[in-house]
C-alpha cells in the first residue's frame, strides 16, 4: 500500500518535472511544479517527515508559488520565441544531463547504509515537538540567522521594485 | 541495508534519493535548455526541491532529525533567493521586453 502511494506521487512528480521544463508558457511551468510540491509532499509525509510536510505544503506551494504566479501575472504572457544562438544547445545539453544521471546513478550503487535501528524510538520523530526541540537549542543560530536572511531578501526586494523618477 | 519499514511495506531508500536525482536532473536541463529567465528560475526551486527530498530521506535513514531541519533551513533559503531573483526580473522587464537571456548578457540595468 505505501509501495503504491510511492510510486504514485514519484510518477506524478517525475510527470511535473517534464512539464516545468517542456512547456512554452512560462504559467504552465509554474503549475507543474506546484504539482511537483504536492507529490513531494507526500513523499515527506511516506518518510515520517509530518512537520515538514505541511511546511511544504503552507509555505512552498503555497506561498513560493503564489508570488510567481503574482509575477507572472504581473509581466503578462511571455513566449518564447524559436532558436537561440546557439543551435546545438539542446542537443548539447542533453548529451550533459544523460552523463549526469549516469553519474549520479553510479555513485547511488556505492552509497554505504547504516543499518536503521530497529528499537530505537521513532514515536516522536518529524512532530512538531521534535522539530520545535531541534530548532530552538541544538539549531537556535541557524535559525536566527535566517530571520536575518529574510529580512534582508524583503528589503532587497522593496529596493529593487522601488519607482524611479528618472531613468537610473 | 537500506530499507525502511515505511507503513508496513518495505521501502528502499534508494528510491526516494533515485527520484530526488531524477527530479535535479530534470532542474538542471531546465536551466541549460529554456532561456525565458522566469523559467529558469522555476528550474533552480525544482532543483532545490530536489535536494530538499534527498536530504528528508537521509534523515529517516539515519533517523536523525538534522536532515528536516536542514530542510526547513533550505525552503527558506529559497523563498529568499525566489523573493530577490524575481524581484530583479520584474525590475528588468520594465525598462525591457526581454525573453531571452542571451539578451541580458550585459551588464548593465
Amino acid at each position: 500500500m505505501a509501495i503504491a502511494v510511492f510510486f504514485v506521487a514519484a510518477a506524478m512528480a517525475v510527470l511535473g518535472g517534464i512539464g516545468v521544463i517542456s512547456f512554452h508558457q512560462p504559467i504552465r511551468s509554474v503549475l507543474s511544479l506546484v504539482v511537483v510540491m504536492l507529490a513531494l509532499s507526500v513523499e515527506f509525509l511516506l518518510l515520517s517527515a509530518q512537520f515538514v510536510f505541511a511546511v511544504q505544503i503552507i509555505v512552498y506551494a503555497g506561498a513560493v508559488m503564489v508570488l510567481f504566479l503574482f509575477v507572472i501575472a504581473l509581466l503578462g504572457p511571455a513566449r518564447e520565441l524559436g532558436r537561440g544562438r546557439l543551435r546545438f544547445q539542446a542537443w548539447l545539453s542533453g548529451l550533459f544531463v544523460l552523463v549526469l544521471l549516469g553519474l549520479m546513478w553510479a555513485m547511488l550503487q556505492g552509497v554505504q547504509y547504516r543499518q536503521p535501528d530497529s528499537k530505537a524510538d521513532m514515536s516522536l520523530f518529524g512532530t512538531v515537538q521534535a522539530i520545535g526541540v531541534g530548532l530552538f537549542t541544538t539549531y537556535l543560530y541557524p535559525f536566527e540567522l535566517t530571520s536575518i536572511l529574510l529580512l534582508v531578501a524583503a528589503i532587497g526586494a522593496i529596493y529593487l521594485s522601488r519607482k524611479r523618477i528618472d531613468d537610473l | 541495508m537500506s530499507t525502511l519499514n515505511i507503513g508496513g511495506s518495505q521501502i528502499d531508500t534508494s528510491w526516494f534519493l533515485l527520484l530526488s536525482a531524477v527530479l535535479f536532473i530534470l532542474g538542471t536541463t531546465g536551466v541549460l535548455v529554456r532561456r525565458n529567465p522566469l523559467v529558469i528560475l522555476i528550474s533552480i526551486e525544482l532543483m532545490m526541491n530536489a535536494a530538499n527530498l534527498a536530504l528528508v530521506a537521509f534523515s529517516r535513514q539515519l533517523q536523525n532529525m538534522d536532515g528536516q531541519l536542514f530542510a526547513l533551513m533550505s525552503m527558506t533559503v529559497a523563498a529568499a533567493e525566489a523573493v530577490v531573483g524575481l524581484a530583479i526580473l520584474v525590475d528588468i522587464f520594465r525598462t525591457r521586453d526581454a525573453e531571452d537571456v542571451d539578451d541580458l548578457s550585459e551588464l548593465r540595468g
